[in-house]
């Protein structure tokens, strides 16, 4: 079935109103949802090795958690664990599936904040090829 | 639970591969690789920090210091490439040494990188704060203790921020950093030369072949001296050697550019050694040793060019602050993930992806040592320099060590004449550096290699044996290696490569660690325990390792009861094709395996 939704995941509160809205989307047009777990430490410094472990072991953990709700909800789920910048990853995959859109959530910084720390949506929106809908936390 | 866990790819390696965007990324990679390698040394810092003590350890002689000091570093490094190449797993350092000599070394040997990161991060923090006051004129500023360990601190507050994070500068952004760096340092010693040749500078020297020349060095202390300093600009090459080998898929391109960037550093430092000496002598190299570029700067370009190069010192010690701080942090957690250390140091934040905890225990240990020894000692540069120096030949000896250790079986399992082989060459070299060792500590002659043919006192006899004899033992050895075998080529250079690395660094630290414990050759004068402050500041935190260890040992001894890892058979031949560098790290065992 086409026009998967594609969404960011990395078991932050943040994540869980994207996939809160994700879940919500997908049923609606009862579609299959792609769970997103995206991660790439910097090369510089090297030793990355553990790290990178580390990080695809969390990986797995909070995904679980994010299919069994989604499964809970009735819907046919996916996980992709992709070591790769969030942004990249995110639009990569979505444009390879043809995916109808991509969900993430986004913390709602102020713009300097966003550019310093490199905010994954303000990214994506330039990036990405296939619609975005970025879901704001709820203070 | 998961339908497909990470069954594709990452799409780095498939965009990458695709068509006309292959080739882009490939170029791309090229050049970031080469980036990555020349930002990791931070040549600017390292030569803002060292150039000025290895003139007052070998005088003119700093030219020849720097080339030196590369070859056990290049031995090091070779040794580490190879073993990655065969066992992508090995990880860091500490994950190496633990698996092959076993886990109390490996635990000293993560010990000693924390510690060196920590010893740096002093010196670096220092000249962050003195240069910032330079860059801005502030000269009574510059000249406050007080208020260059005040920057210094607020500048390590900062570094560590930006790792937990995780902001990274992108490639594109680190190369116009770079090349700023490299013009700075490339027009400084150029107006230098310049102006030594045709204009009129007052002390000016000009350059001698006789610089470059090792063998002029005075005494084996001021050679071991060098080389410790020498192998601290070095610091940080290494890690271009597994970031090119995980960074891309072209078995080329990591190769390419970790020669690429060797040759720019080697490059680098030597033009400026040699245009820093020519233009004044050696005397402003003595006076100003904490902010040599930036004296010789003034003079070089004058008012305000001179900023350039404070500029590009600034510009190199962030990068070298990022290339301290991320290693590690990510050691400390390789050390919590092996339940060597407690469990904490292995935290990673959920949104930044960092190990967190680890490096702000490192950001404020590092604020804690700053200022601690900035308030002890007043002359802290030279004295955690050397220091540091002591770790780093500590750390990387032991992993040299480990290499021949790893495939000792496959090594004597091998037709009885390649074993012959391996037995020359280790040996051989085993030997020659057990003779240099003793003819430099033992005997009264100044100079290493003249003592070698004085018979005068047993120690000397003892020397020259093994001097010779692992001379032979080694030319023998490597040319029945070279002719007999194209197989075994490989495993014996491995071997050695690591035996080179390991001898000469074990050297340097032992002949270092003697001389610096006599209080008179530290830079502050002072004596601590009637010992010098280097090598209190040393040998003392690898005790307090040795301490923390026990304890540690004592209530979780797990991680001490590991068994030993030997190399696979057959890991180096040529028959069995090496990993392919990017995707065997993409989808290792864990991740499902992807399609390579």
């Amino acid at each position: 079935m086409a026009g998967e939704i594609v969404v960011g995941y990395d078991g932050t509160e943040c994540a869980e109103a994207a996939l809160e809205v994700a879940i919500d989307v997908a049923r609606d047009l009862g579609t299959k949802l792609v769970i997103v777990y995206a991660y790439d430490p910097a090369r510089i410094g090297g030793e990355v090795h553990d790290l990178d472990e580390a990080l695809e072991k969390r990986g797995r953990e909070v995904t679980a958690e994010a299919v069994k709700r989604s499964e809970g909800a009735g819907l046919e789920v996916e996980v992709q664990l992709i070591k790769e910048k969030p942004s990249v990853a995110l639009s990569a995959l979505a444009s390879k599936r043809k995916a109808r859109f991509i969900v993430l959530g986004g913390y709602g910084e102020r713009p300097v904040t966003g550019v310093i720390l490199g905010a994954t949506p303000h990214k994506l929106l330039h990036i990405a090829e296939v619609p975005v809908i970025v879901v704001p936390v709820r203070e | 639970m998961e339908s497909a866990s990470a069954a594709e790819p990452a799409p780095t390696g498939a965009v990458a591969s695709e068509g006309d965007k292959g080739l882009k990324g490939g170029a791309l990679g090229f050049l970031s690789n080469v980036v990555i390698g020349v930002a990791s040394t931070a040549p600017g810092y390292s030569l803002a920090a060292v150039l000025g003590f290895v003139a007052i350890e070998v005088g003119f002689q700093s030219p020849a210091i720097l080339w030196l000091a590369f070859v056990p570093m290049l031995f090091i490094s070779a040794a580490y490439y190879y073993m990655n190449r065969a066992d992508p797993d090995c990880g860091t350092s500490f994950t190496w040494v633990t698996s092959t000599v076993g886990p109390r070394t490996g635990w000293l040997t993560g010990w000693a990188i924390i510690m060196a990161d920590l010893f740096v991060m002093a010196n670096l923090s220092q000249i962050a704060g003195l240069y910032t006051f330079l860059l801005v004129g502030w000269q009574s500023a510059a000249d406050s203790v007080a208020a260059v360990t005040a920057v210094g601190v607020l500048w390590i507050a900062v570094m560590t921020w930006i790792c937990v994070v995780g902001i990274e500068l992108s490639a594109r952004t680190q190369f116009f950093l770079l090349a700023a760096e490299v013009f700075a340092l490339g027009l400084f010693s150029v107006v230098a030369l310049i102006k030594v040749y045709f204009g009129n500078v007052a002390g000016s020297v000009d350059p001698s072949l006789s610089w470059f020349n090792p063998l002029d060095i005075s005494s084996g202390s001021a050679l071991a001296a060098g080389v410790i300093l020498g192998i601290f600009i070095y610091w940080g090459w290494d890690s271009t050697v597994t970031v090119n080998e995980e960074s891309e898929n072209s078995s080329e391109t990591p190769g390419r550019a970790a020669v690429l960037s060797t040759v720019i550093l080697v490059v680098i430092y030597l033009v400026v050694a040699v245009a820093a000496q020519a233009y004044g002598g050696l005397g402003p190299l003595k006076q100003n040793p904490d902010d040599v570029l930036s004296a010789l700067g003034g003079d070089v370009f004058g008012t305000p060019l001179d900023k350039i190069l404070i500029i590009a010192v600034l510009t190199s010690a962030s990068a070298s602050t990022q290339t301290t701080i991320l290693p590690t942090s990510r050691t400390a957690l390789s050390m919590a993930f092996a339940k060597a250390i407690p469990d904490r140091f292995g935290h990673v934040h959920k949104r930044f992806q960092t190990p967190d905890t680890a490096t702000i225990w490192f950001g404020v240990g590092s604020i804690i040592w700053y200022v601690g020894l900035t308030i002890i000692s007043e002359n802290i540069l030279f004295d955690s320099i050397a220091a540091l120096g002591l770790m780093i030949a500590f750390y990387y000896a032991l992993t040299g060590f480990a290499a021949p250790i790893y495939y000792r079986r496959e090594l004597f399992k091998s037709p009885a004449v390649m074993r012959t082989a391996g037995f020359g060459v280790l040996g051989g070299l085993a030997l020659l550096g057990f003779g240099f060792f003793v003819s430099d500590v033992w005997s009264d002659q100044g100079n290493a290699w003249t003592a070698l043919f004085d018979k005068a006192s047993f120690a000397n006899f003892i020397a020259t044996v093994c001097a010779w004899v692992g001379t032979v033992g080694l030319i023998i050895g490597t040319a029945v290696a070279f002719i007999r075998s194209r197989s075994t080529k490989n495993l014996i250079l491995v071997a050695a490569a690591g035996t080179v690395g390991g001898v000469v660094l074990t050297w340097a630290f032992f002949k270092s660690a003697i001389d610096l414990s006599d209080p008179a050759n530290s830079e502050s004068g002072d004596s601590w325990f009637g010992l010098g402050p280097p090598f209190v500041i040393g040998i003392g935190s690898l005790l307090v390792g040795v301490l923390l260890m026990l304890v540690r040992e004592r209530t979780h001894p797990d991680f001490f009861r590991r068994k030993w890892k030997t190399a696979p058979p057959g890991s180096l031949d040529p028959a069995t094709p090496t990993p392919v560098a990017g995707p065997s790290f993409a989808g290792d065992e864990t991740a499902g395996g992807g399609p390579a």
